[in-house]
């Protein structure tokens, strides 16, 4: 259970304050998959980033299985990302340096998984996302957008999270690679009852979730 | 995988730059090394030179430098304030005279040179007007006598309170046979040279005339010096009254109780002999003797903290680059759960394969280029200083008691055996250490400030 109450964050820019989310309040069950839609510059972003713990809020509580998670310490923050989050970026944003392997091994680690077991558990989720024995040592590089996606899930899906939290995921992708990686998600969500908090700005695959959220101006609107 | 060979294995990410960084390095480390090796080496070699001096100040006429003459011999009345001054232990005094072959029945048995034989047509023209002892030292005599007639030599005969000062290695005088004599008798008793014994085939108990005396062979010396063993020793007194120099002393060597009261002394005696005497301590002229390892000891250590220095911007400015380029990266390691702690870590990990691959090579040049390093700063410096060591050690009767133990130094200085010891290997690497430290601590400030949420702006 996802519970955001009466959110708000304000960045102090040298331009000036910018209010990014004001008063927002979502509740997601577990398992659930939902979307975010919304203009440029709406928040939607920001949002992903308070439910992620890589940023405080100004305000508000975010109850995650029950627990404040706006108010931890950078120590604890880290701690909460490693095993209860995991992140799907538009730009996959994988460790250029490491192969596709090594990077879902990299996420197991910070997971606290032990050295032994992580690189029979990162080949069967690199599997189970549909990349090849021989993709899997590639370097990041070397592999399709749609394939770096994968790896980025696998990556995301490491450590058991309770959410996913995915930002424009298909955004740099085609529509039918994008519906793919999109469909991917949704089993996913299914089989291992993840909650999958994504953002979109394609009405067809927002449409196919269990809910959407609109964001205008930073705040929810429907 | 772990954050170590994660660093690691990022050192070497892009070979070309790694390269150009570990080089750079390199070339510093091995400064750094060779820098501390020189320093250590002259360091060594002036310790050697201060603690060889002792705490013995001569005092010689003022006026008296090189042969020319022109000083007067001191006086009984000098010789007397001087053993009162404060902490001096002990004076011995000395009146070196030379015997011409209607002075005395002895053959000399020092053959002049081409160098003596300049020295003996200088003191000829300078008419004897000074009881100069010409020695071996290296002068810087020239040669505008060269048409004057070859002169004969003449043998060196010492007048002393303590015959032991004669010793050219600041020790006792070895007797080889006989027995020494008291130099605070009047008595017609010598102390003779082994080269002068030999040619004259004197041993103890015969007699030679001197000055119209008849003097008494007590014992035979030798000091290894054939300039030295080639003269005759004499008490003080025998030689003033037969040279006909009463009361008069060509030098007077004065132990000092402490070398801590060495300079004082010297102070002390220039404010009471004024400008009549010249008056040099043994530390003086090891200090002066070592001037030009001292600035190349000072040298060396401003070559170190500079390369160390350069060495540190080297490594921070290359951590802190490959810290923006890789921005978004640890933004992303920290996202997905990495701890500051292990992205410092690795970064870490980074700096320092890079300065150790940079200071194994660095090391290894440093130790090849040590040796060659020290002897060049060493030889190149010393030029000036030994013109200046050999004019001193023209300066006349004063100095010739122990010029034979400076000059040797002398000789030496150039001499400094560069070796890369533990301690100074030690230090190197110490050094090295403290530029890796500084080339990523800095960078890892900067990694704790990169904000995860980054990585959620578009690039
Ligand atoms: N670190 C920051 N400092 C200052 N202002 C910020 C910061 N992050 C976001 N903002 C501002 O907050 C608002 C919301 O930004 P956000 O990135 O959440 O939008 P978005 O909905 O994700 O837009 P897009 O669809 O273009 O990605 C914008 O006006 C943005 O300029
Ligand atoms: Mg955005």
């Amino acid at each position: 259970m996802l519970e955001v109450k009466n959110l708000s964050k304000t960045f102090n820019s040298p331009g000036g304050n910018v209010t990014a989310l004001k008063d927002v309040n979502i509740s997601i069950k577990t398992g659930e998959f939902a979307s975010i839609i919304g203009n440029s510059g709406s928040g939607k972003s920001t949002l992903l980033s308070m439910l992620g713990a890589l940023d405080t809020p100004t305000s508000g509580t975010i109850m995650v299985d029950d627990k404040d998670i706006s108010k931890l310490s950078s120590k604890k923050q880290t701690v909460y990302r490693a095993k209860k989050i995991g992140f799907v970026f538009q730009q996959y944003n994988l460790i250029p340096n490491l192969s596709a392997l090594e990077n879902v091994m990299l996420a197991l680690e910070f997971g606290g998984v032990s050295a032994r077991k992580r690189k029979g558990k990162a080949e069967q989720l690199l599997n189970e996302v549909g990349i090849k024995p021989d993709e899997m040592l590639r370097k990041p590089y070397k592999l399709s957008g749609g394939q770096q996606q994968r790896v980025s899930i696998a990556r995301a899906l490491a450590n058991h999270p309770s959410i996913i939290l995915a930002d424009e995921p298909t955004g740099n992708l085609d529509s039918e690679t994008g519906k793919k990686i999109f469909d991917l998600l949704h089993s996913l969500s299914r089989s291992e009852n993840t909650t999958i908090l994504a953002v979109t700005h394609d009405m067809d695959i927002a449409g196919k979730t269990d809910r959407t959220f609109k964001l205008k101006d930073g705040k929810i609107i429907t | 995988m772990n954050v170590v060979s994660r660093g690691v294995k990022n050192a070497f990410r892009s070979p070309m730059r790694s390269g150009a960084i570990i080089l750079m390095l390199a070339i510093s480390i091995g400064l750094i090394l060779s820098m501390l090796v020189a320093r250590s080496s002259v360091n060594t070699k002036i310790d050697q030179v201060k603690s060889a001096a002792g705490t013995n100040i001569t005092i010689s006429p003022a006026g008296v430098f090189g042969f020319d003459g022109g000083g007067n011999n001191l006086t009984s009345t000098q010789v007397t304030q001087i053993s009162k001054t404060a902490h001096i232990a002990t004076t011995s005094a000395t009146l070196s005279d030379q015997m011409a072959a209607t002075d005395t029945n002895l053959t000399p048995s020092l053959t002049l040179g081409n160098f003596g034989a300049r020295q003996a047509r200088l003191d000829n023209s300078s008419s004897n007007s000074s009881g100069s002892t010409s020695t071996s030292s290296s002068s810087s005599a020239n040669s505008e006598f060269a048409s004057r007639p070859v002169p004969t030599p003449h043998t060196t005969v010492t007048g002393t309170t303590n015959p032991n000062s004669i010793s050219t290695n600041g020790g006792s005088l070895s007797i080889t046979s006989g027995k020494t004599i008291d130099g605070n008798s009047n008595s017609y008793v010598a102390l003779v040279g082994k080269d002068l014994a030999t040619k004259n085939n004197l041993v103890v108990g015969k007699t030679f005339t001197a000055y119209g005396g008849t003097v008494t062979v007590s014992g035979i010396y030798t000091t290894g010096n054939t300039f030295q063993d080639s003269g005759i020793i004499m008490p003080l007194a025998t030689i003033q009254t037969l040279s006909g120099q009463s009361g008069e002393v060509s030098s007077v060597i004065a132990t000092v109780d402490s070398s801590d009261n060495v300079n004082a002394t010297v102070t002390s005696l220039k404010s009471t002999l004024g400008s009549k005497a010249d008056i040099v301590s043994q530390t003086q002229q090891a200090t002066d003797s070592v001037s030009s390892l001292q600035s190349i000891s000072g040298l060396a250590l401003t070559s170190v903290i500079g390369a160390a220095i350069a060495g540190s911007v080297i490594i921070l400015l290359a951590m802190i680059m490959i810290v923006r380029e890789r921005r978004r990266e640890i933004g992303v390691i920290k996202a997905i759960g990495g701890t500051n702690k292990k992205v410092m870590a690795q970064f870490v990990a980074e700096a320092l394969t890079i300065t150790v691959v940079g200071s194994i090579v660095g090391l290894t040049l440093g130790i090849l280029v040590s040796g060659p390093m020290t002897s060049s700063l060493v030889s190149n410096s010393q030029n000036s200083s030994s013109t200046q060591s050999s004019t001193r050690a023209a300066a006349g009767p004063g100095g010739a008691l122990f010029r034979g133990g400076i000059n040797r130094i002398g000789s030496n200085i150039t001499q400094v055996t560069s070796s890369v010891t533990p301690g100074v290997f030690a230090s190197a690497v110490a050094i090295t250490l403290l530029i890796a430290i500084i080339g990523s601590a800095i960078p890892a400030w900067f990694i704790a400030r990169i904000s995860p949420a980054e990585v959620l702006r578009a690039e």
